[in-house]
């Protein structure tokens, strides 16, 4: 197909007045991931006078591939985005159900619901850490109360019972937001659909998976997106609750790059870690764009 | 930034030239009497209330009319300061002039010039006055990164009603403390023999460099090897592990932090407690003791047939410059201040800290305000292995293998052969 002159005239007019807007994304994305990435593949020193930078290759990845940390922190990752972000959804979607009942009182429930998602995280985890406290905890009072322990149980003291903690206290605060974004998916499910289901006989649970469950899968996919993104960059519920203890076993990938870098000042191992996760992160979001949109495509 | 260095230099050059204080005081005379007002940024934490540092800024701007000093909190976790002054000065920031941080930093700060090295610009009478051990343990290198301001070390607290009701002598040795608190804990005298801090973390590195020392072992030898697999190494250990096996200390003992020795002791179920300076005050607080009157503070013990007293690990916080202030001039009268005996006798009276300045620790006066104050003359001071410049890691080398070892899972030996390859490790830079 050919570009008339008039179309390319415009084109470039098009561009011209993106170029301001376009110049700022550069500015604060394009150039600090750039920056990273340069900073990566260098040994960086800092001096009185500024960073000092020599060119090192890919060592910094060598380093960060060799060390059990990295793949001891990418496997805690992965794992702890799996569960929570399965948990929420499933939570997530049960919520959404039943608020979009006509019930009363809806307005006050979702307002209630989406409290925890409003609260700023190094709060709500100060105060799940208040209730986890192995010696004051209002978790071992309620426990010991019902007699289902006998002795104080210290919950991050520990790396099974720690890691599970923090999940929790993670499922509490996002599975309000997983809700909102599926709640608003079924309004848009036409209720003309359930009632041509209803004359073909359908039960409930059949017009669920028939006519709810499809016509909801670009919502749960931009749902999981979501959250798969937002678990990748877990940092502040362990940060609060056990600084990625005991040992580093709740340590996400996030706390290992900022623990690198910022206490122990290795610049260059740590924006490797960073670098490769973003990588990692990219390729996921990727794989869900692509699903998520055959899903589209297959609706229309 | 480097003409305001080059100015320092020369204000310290010219008083340098003239080889006396008095010179180095009348250089910065000049400078109090400049005619522009200048605000320096001070990067300082509560320490033990609001009060402290809002006194020391107004004295100070009473004695220097030409400076201000503008104090900007800390916040309270120290490694999150860390990392907010790692972020800020590596990117060159040019403020805070002068930030207060731990005595732990001067390797990592030295080697990543975060930190001015103070005894090229202040003259030898200046580290003169602090009490000994601590000019060392502010340096990396051969230079000196933090001006000493508050010290801490650690102390044992005893019960003196229960050691007076059975006759039994404040313990020098370890040994004679466990035999002491075994004999206390059949008494039925107390609940728990002698508690202390064995969680894993920070605080059981303080707590292992003692009976470390005690025992003549170190984690590091001249050459800076790690040498932690030593028997005098084993011996400390063993000790300790004997110390929870033997039931004189409790088995929680290795998930204890300074909250939870602190409150044993305070509520008279514990005999002995090592703690820091502030138990003193703290176990005689109303309302929140009921030992009042009963506790007794003493140099630590160390191992039977090593010295008098034992060794305590240094703690504190030292006054930093950071190398791309705009005022070194005035940053350097601040810290000189902050040091001096009105400086530091604000801050033993007002704060009742351990002051750094050796006139204002040896002041009747000011002793008369803390016990503790008079055991320190007594101490030996060990600092922790801080020279390295990745201290952070070499520590979690260190409590993270104690640690298992105290609590079992591991053999004493094992643990320490297992710190002994991890510290080497943590040695390499680069290391994640």
């Amino acid at each position: 197909m050919r570009v008339s002159r008039l179309e390319r005239k415009y084109a470039l007019a098009g561009y011209a007045m993106l170029a301001p807007a376009l110049l700022v994304i550069a500015l604060v994305t394009i150039f600090p991931i750039g920056y990273s990435v340069w900073m990566s593949l260098n040994n960086i020193s800092s001096t009185y006078s500024g960073f000092q930078f020599s060119f090192a290759g890919l060592s910094n990845y060598i380093t960060v591939f060799h060390a059990p940390i990295f793949w001891q922190s990418l496997l805690f990752t992965v794992m702890y985005a799996a569960v929570t972000v399965v948990v929420e959804m499933v939570l997530g979607l049960l919520v959404a159900l039943a608020l979009n009942q006509p019930i009363r009182g809806r307005g006050v429930a979702i307002a209630v619901m989406l409290v925890p998602w409003t609260l700023i995280t190094v709060i709500s985890a100060q105060m799940w850490g208040y209730i986890y406290n192995g010696i004051y905890g209002v978790l071992n009072a309620v426990l010991m109360s019902l007699h289902i322990i006998n002795t104080q149980v210290l919950w991050l003291g520990a790396p099974t019972s720690a890691t599970i903690s923090i999940m929790i206290a993670d499922i509490w605060k996002t599975t309000p937001f997983v809700t909102m974004i599926l709640l608003a998916g079924l309004q848009l499910i036409p209720s003309d659909l359930y009632e041509s289901a209803k004359i073909d006989g359908a039960t409930g649970w059949r017009s669920f998976w028939n006519v709810t469950f499809p016509l909801l899968r670009p919502s749960l996919g931009l749902a999981a997106l979501f959250r798969i993104l937002q678990a990748f960059g877990l940092f502040d519920l362990p940060f609060v609750l056990t600084n990625g203890g005991p040992g580093t076993s709740t340590e996400p990938i996030a706390m290992l790059a900022y623990k690198a870098i910022f206490n122990d000042g290795n610049f260059g191992t740590g924006t490797a870690v960073a670098v490769s996760t973003v990588g990692i992160v990219i390729l996921l979001a990727l794989l869900s764009l692509k699903a998520l949109r055959t899903q589209v495509g297959e609706i229309d | 930034m480097k003409k305001s260095i080059k100015a320092g230099f020369a204000v310290l050059t010219a008083s340098a030239l003239s080889l006396s204080g008095m010179a180095v005081q009348s250089s910065f005379a000049a400078v109090k009497h400049a005619a522009a007002p200048v605000t320096i940024v001070w990067y300082a934490g509560t320490i033990s209330g609001n009060g402290l540092r809002a006194d020391v800024v107004s004295h100070f701007e009473k004695l220097y009319p030409n400076i201000k000093v503008k104090v900007v909190a800390e916040p309270t976790n120290t490694d999150t300061t860390r990392a907010q002054l790692i972020a800020q000065i590596s990117g060159g920031a040019t403020q805070p002039d002068v930030y207060l941080g731990d005595v732990i930093w001067p390797g990592q700060f030295g080697s990543m010039h975060l930190a001015l090295p103070l005894n090229k610009y202040l003259p030898k009478s200046f580290f003169n006055q602090f009490a000994p051990g601590l000019v060392a343990g502010a340096s990396y290198k051969g230079n000196v990164y933090g001006s000493p301001w508050f010290q801490d070390s650690g102390f044992l607290y005893y019960r003196k009603d229960l050691l007076a009701k059975y006759h039994l002598p404040v313990p020098k040795t370890w040994e004679k403390l466990q035999q002491e608190a075994r004999f206390l804990l059949n008494k039925k005298a107390v609940k728990y023999g002698f508690v202390w801090q064995g969680s894993s973390y920070e605080g059981l590195t303080c707590d292992w460099m003692e009976y470390l020392t005690d025992a003549g072992g170190q984690v590091f030898n001249a050459k800076g090897q790690p040498v932690m697999d030593s028997p005098a190494a084993l011996h400390a250990l063993n000790f300790m592990r004997g110390l929870i096996t033997s039931g004189v200390s409790p088995k929680a003992v290795t998930t204890f932090t300074e909250p939870n020795t602190m409150n044993l002791f305070n509520a008279g179920q514990a005999a002995f407690l090592r703690n820091w300076d502030y138990a003193y005050t703290n176990s005689q607080t109303k309302g929140q003791s009921s030992v009042i009157g009963k506790v007794g503070v003493a140099p630590l013990p160390t191992f039977a047939g090593h010295g008098t007293a034992g060794y305590a690990t240094i703690g504190g916080w030292d006054n930093y410059i950071n190398p791309h202030t705009k005022h070194l001039a005035q940053d350097l009268l601040f810290v000189k201040y902050l040091a001096s005996v009105p400086g530091e006798t604000i801050l033993a009276t007002k704060a009742s800290e351990i002051p750094t300045n050796n006139a204002v620790q040896h002041n009747p006066a000011v002793r008369r305000l803390n016990p503790v104050l008079s055991i320190v003359a007594e101490q030996h001071l060990i600092a922790r292995p801080s020279q390295s410049p990745s201290y952070a890691k070499v520590s979690q080398a260190i409590y993270t293998n104690i640690n298992a070892a105290l609590s079992g899972q591991t053999s004493t030996a094992n643990a320490l052969k297992q710190a002994n390859s991890q510290l080497a490790s943590a040695q390499s830079s680069s290391s994640l």
